[in-house]
């Protein structure tokens, strides 16, 4: 046995040793690594991650990218960060961070954290190790950019090339619900948010908003913890106020519970979901039977469902079915890939991978792109957001209709009209 | 009107998600942390027995309840008699296997808000203006018929009285040959069998998330320290105290103090009364 | 080859050197004193070269930082639990109300560290024992579980009221001024602790600690009042756990809701069961085996989790002495087969 083990042992080192010997030898340019901190065991993590892996591979399978006159391929690390698991602490997905930026020697971040709470503690290590980030997913909360733009010399690091909540309310939101209460007349709402800082923030700020335009918010918002099952109690109450659009803001699995309870109690009003993760998905019709029919979901930016904002938006929903056999998920989907065209634009314009002239060569960026013009804001660092995919980035908000997610708004790029469901008429 | 109707559905869901859990710790003394996991796995053996294998539904949830009540009975008999009666032991290992459990299934690709079981009825009634529908109603006489069946094993048949017999006093129980550690084991597969039965008849009202074992493990736990630990009766009533206190605060308070209000009950009740309302105080083994 | 065992006994038996160096003989030679010293001065000496040794990976330099951090919280769990008798599952609430007060005293008031840090762990211990103050008399699974609710209704308060930041948490504390001080007040703070307590619980508090635990009834007999003990045992843990959290806060310069998550109960718990409980060391092995591995196993997800659940539960069920304890025999003793 003894002897055996031994043998066993010097086999073992000397494949080591030859494995060792082999790994150097690969010839190409140096990759330029992209590191992905995002909650990959959740939808806003695995879509991002799928999607900047394809924009990886068609960028490498084109050439790489050209830096002061060598092509350079790219190479994505990913890592798990477990931020929106409950119970782990924020400081696992910051210390997953600086794996990526010490150990895996990341030249750029793209990507997460994808919690609010871990993406805001994440600036200031990046801000530390002086690393360009842009914030793809998760996110939404104005805090980010505004934080950047109280503290640019700390912060100026730190992109975000998704949307942010207060636009998402006032130049989306609003907007679509006027639209929508003209159209049918309605004007009483109901507010149902989940209880975090966006949630809160996003409910108390359409309540504001509404009632300023002459609509009718009753009760007040109701706040929903993360994890809730049961929503009966609320929906009775909009049924027995006589609500007309139920406005909901949660990005928690569960809220595919709310929209069954929904049906099952037939509440005569319209679902609107501002941020509501469940119903985000293309496996939401199955996940509530069908039940869902009627549900309005934003995923923040075109490209996630199927519209022509741009030549690029149905190009990546086509290569992104191809590649992973599924419609693009969450909201994170298509400002991922994005984030990686960007980034390829901006190193190629500054001839380096230097932080410094990055930031510079990113605030420059004017750009097409899969969801409209892409120019940051060189202040905040915030992408410039519009309903004109001609002038900035635009959002997008689908209703179901039969087992199809349709393009309502903004109007620049819908499929189709907001329909109400047949027990409200 | 509508306090009352979604208290009791409340409160019935409250007992059944308690019940596995206060049934172990009745009979053998171990609090059993797996619960929750026991819970999803019970589900998603549901979901994937429908659509992996094909059953229908019946045959589907008889195999995950035998399914769960067999890794119940096992994890007992080889992982956790090794243990036996060191409390804190006990909670840490079945805290681990659950946690093992939980993320095991992540890991193997169950995650995200797709997976969902069908009710066993659609539909829905109006009683006194309020509109409840069938699988809610369904919840509250299913609920109530497996109280009723664990009481009536529990006083009629042998091995339920062997069970009690361990409940109340375990050394004179097996000086009267009765089987210690084979009760035990029965009471494990019992206890995992009712939070499989419990997620069959909850799941399907929303979706199956691993995220959910966590908190049903909370409620449980909240539900059987109110309620006493180990007694059943005290369970639930502790549901219903539980179940319409959670339903007020959402009509009076804002949903978002619900878990606030059971975590506070459960540390009140701690220090008030270590025993909860209806067990049996034993001052001496609680406090000093 | 084993021999036939059947009709024989194994019998551990102290090595020569053990019984030379239990007495004052211990300093009666090199030898003797090299024995004693050799396994204490691997540590010290181990954890003080570790932020050297591995200056070429500094991301294994911060992984030697939180090991720290979850070391401090571990020897104060096991303290609790094997010298006082009081099983905490609630080590997250001295993080979080740790790391709380030193980040609202960095970003409100504007101190510097050096002041937060002590502040946090006086303050943060004062109020935590208050707090723990009604559920002392409880015993056993009782307070164990109760400890465990104060971490969870904690994050929810905060949330429900939403007031110190909220689900953001506060952010934009000051990090550490120098780099060296980041890796070694960490270091300093595991080893001088370790230190304290292990001469502690040798003093008269360490026996009437241990009176407490053995048999609380018969200290209360001898006109002791057991309360006024078990708050100063708890004050000594919480403010471990508390240092661990303003530390953790001014390594990663946020505080926020998640310094509450249930991780920072638990992996000092299995660190302890590892690592063997009782020994104030063995929660510091632990340690130092748990944090690493699963960095080392980062790269498979979640399945980490699961992995150290079952290693968890393995030690726990086969091995619930400790590599510790197990360690110190094979040290201190040999073993032979004799005749029965």
């Amino acid at each position: 046995m003894r002897c055996l083990g031994r043998k066993t042992f010097i086999v073992a080192l000397v494949g080591l040793f030859f494995m060792l010997a082999g790994v150097p030898a690969a010839p190409a340019a140096e990759p330029i690594v992209i590191g992905a901190p995002l909650a990959t065991a959740f939808l806003y993590g695995w879509d991002a991650q799928r999607a900047i892996t394809l924009a990886v591979e068609e960028i490498n399978a084109a050439g790489g990218v050209k830096v002061g006159g060598e092509m350079r391929p790219f190479k994505l690390e990913a890592i798990d960060t477990r931020d929106l698991e409950p119970g782990v602490p924020v400081s696992e997905a910051l210390l997953a961070v600086e794996k990526l930026i010490l150990e895996k020697k990341a030249d750029f971040i793209v990507g997460g954290p994808v919690r609010s709470e871990a993406a805001l503690a994440a600036m200031s290590l990046l801000a530390k190790h002086k690393k360009v980030s842009i914030l793809t997913t998760g996110a939404l909360t104005p805090k980010y950019h505004a934080m950047i733009e109280k503290n640019y010399d700390k912060f100026k690091y730190c992109f975000r090339i998704s949307g942010e909540a207060k636009w998402m309310v006032g130049g989306e939101i609003i907007p679509a619900l006027l639209g929508v209460g003209k159209k049918y007349n309605l004007n009483k709402l109901f507010i149902m948010v989940q209880d975090v800082a966006h949630g809160r923030a996003g409910g108390a700020l359409i309540a504001k908003i509404m009632k300023g335009k002459g609509w009718d918010v009753v009760d007040d918002v109701q706040i929903y913890p993360t994890g809730t099952t049961d929503f009966s109690m609320g929906l009775l109450k909009a049924k027995k106020l006589g609500a007309q659009v139920i406005l909901i803001w949660m990005d928690m699995p569960e809220t595919s519970i709310l929209l069954k309870q929904w049906y099952d109690l037939k509440v005569p009003a319209l679902p609107f979901g501002s941020i509501i993760a469940a119903a985000e998905q293309p496996g939401f019709w199955d996940a509530t039977e069908g039940k869902g029919e009627y549900c309005l979901a934003n995923v923040v930016n075109a490209g996630n469902a199927a519209s022509e904002a741009t030549p690029l938006t149905m190009k990546f929903f086509n290569a992104y079915q191809k590649r992973w056999n599924i419609e693009p998920e969450g909201y994170g989907t298509s400002s991922s890939y994005q984030a990686v065209y960007t980034l390829k634009d901006a190193i190629e314009r500054a001839g380096t991978l230097d932080s410094d002239k990055i930031v510079a060569a990113l605030e420059a960026t004017d750009m097409v792109g899969v969801y409209g013009q892409i120019k940051f804001n060189p202040k905040n660092h915030q992408v410039v957001p519009s309903n004109d995919p001609k002038e900035g980035a635009v959002g997008t908000l689908f209703q179901w209709q039969g087992k199809k997610r349709v393009v309502v708004f903004p109007e620049s790029i819908a499929k189709g009209e907001i329909l109400l469901p047949p027990w409200m008429k | 009107m509508d306090i009352l109707i979604y208290g009791v559905v409340n409160s019935a869901s409250l007992a059944l998600m308690a019940l596995g859990f206060t049934l172990v710790y009745g009979v053998s003394r171990l609090p059993n942390f797996a619960h929750g996991a026991l819970y999803v796995l019970a589900g998603f053996g549901a979901w994937l027995g429908m659509n992996r294998l094909g059953l229908p539904l019946i045959p589907a949830l008889i195999l995950a309840v035998a399914a769960t009540a067999g890794i119940g009975a096992l994890m007992y008999r080889f992982i956790l008699i090794r243990i036996r009666g060191m409390a804190i032991s006990e909670i840490i290992a079945s805290y681990a296997i659950g946690l093992a459990i939980l993320e095991g299934l992540r890991w193997g690709g169950l995650k995200g808000g797709t997976f969902v079981l069908p009710p066993f009825a659609e539909g829905s009634l109006e009683i006194a203006g309020v509109v409840v529908d069938y699988q809610r109603l369904l919840l509250i006489g299913l609920s109530a018929a497996l109280v009723a069946g664990l009481y009536l094993f529990i006083s009629r048949t042998r091995v339920g009285l062997a069970l009690k017999g361990m409940a109340q006093d375990e050394r004179a129980a097996m000086t009267l040959g009765i089987d210690s550690d084979g009760m035990a084991v029965v009471s494990m597969a019992l206890g995992a069998g009712f939070a499989a039965a419990a997620a069959l008849i909850l799941l399907p009202l929303g979706n199956i998330v691993v995220e959910s074992g966590y908190n049903v493990l909370i409620m449980a736990v909240a539900v059987c320290i109110v309620g006493g630990l180990g007694s059943w009766t005290g369970a639930v009533l502790a549901a219903f105290l539980i179940g319409f206190a959670q339903i007020l605060t959402v009509v009076h308070l804002g949903a978002h103090y619900q878990v606030v209000v059971a975590l506070s009950a459960i540390i009140v009740t701690l220090i008030v009364r270590p025993s909860g309302i209806f067990g049996k105080q034993k001052e001496l083994e609680e406090r000093v | 080859m084993k021999p036939d065992t059947k009709n024989m006994r194994r019998e551990r038996l102290d090595r020569g050197i053990k019984v030379r160096t239990d007495s004052v003989y211990a300093v009666s030679g090199w030898r003797e004193m090299a024995y004693l010293a050799a396994p204490r001065l691997l540590l010290i000496l181990g954890l003080l070269a570790a932020p050297l040794a591995l200056a070429p990976f500094p991301y294994w330099q911060k992984v030697v930082s939180i090991v720290c951090i979850y070391s401090l919280l571990a020897m104060g769990f096991d303290f609790l639990a094997h010298f006082v008798g009081l099983v905490s599952l609630g080590g997250a609430f001295f993080v979080g109300v740790g790391g709380y007060i030193a980040a609202i005293l960095n970003t409100e008031l504007g101190l510097p560290p050096l002041v937060t840090i002590p502040a946090a762990t006086l303050g943060g211990a004062l109020i935590c024992t208050a707090l723990f103050l009604p559920c002392l008399p409880l015993r056993g699974v009782y307070f164990a579980i109760v400890s465990l609710m104060f971490p969870l209704l904690a994050a929810r308060v905060i949330e429900a009221l939403d007031v110190m930041g909220g689900t953001d948490g506060v952010l934009g504390v000051d990090g550490f001024s120098g780099k060296w001080t980041e890796m070694y007040l960490p270091i300093a703070a595991v080893l001088v602790l370790l230190f304290f307590l292990r001469r502690l619980v040798n003093e008269d508090l360490g026996l009437v600690f241990r009176g407490i635990m053995d048999n609380d009834q018969s200290v209360k007999a001898s006109g002791i009042n057991i309360t006024t003990f078990k708050a100063i045992a708890v004050f000594i843990a919480a403010s471990m756990g508390c240092l661990a959290g303003a530390i953790l806060v001014h390594l990663y310069m946020w505080a926020g809701i998640s310094q509450f998550a249930l991780d920072f109960s638990i992996l000092p718990i299995a660190a302890t069961v590892i690592g063997g409980g009782g020994t104030l060391v063995g929660p510091v092995i632990g340690c130092l085996i748990l944090v690493p591995v699963s960095e080392l196993l980062r790269d498979f997800g979640t399945l980490r989790i699961a992995v150290y659940a079952v290693i968890l539960t393995g030690f726990i069920v086969f091995k619930s002495e400790g590599l510790q304890v197990f360690g110190a025999r094979k040290y201190h003793q040999f073993e032979h087969w004799v005749e029965m």
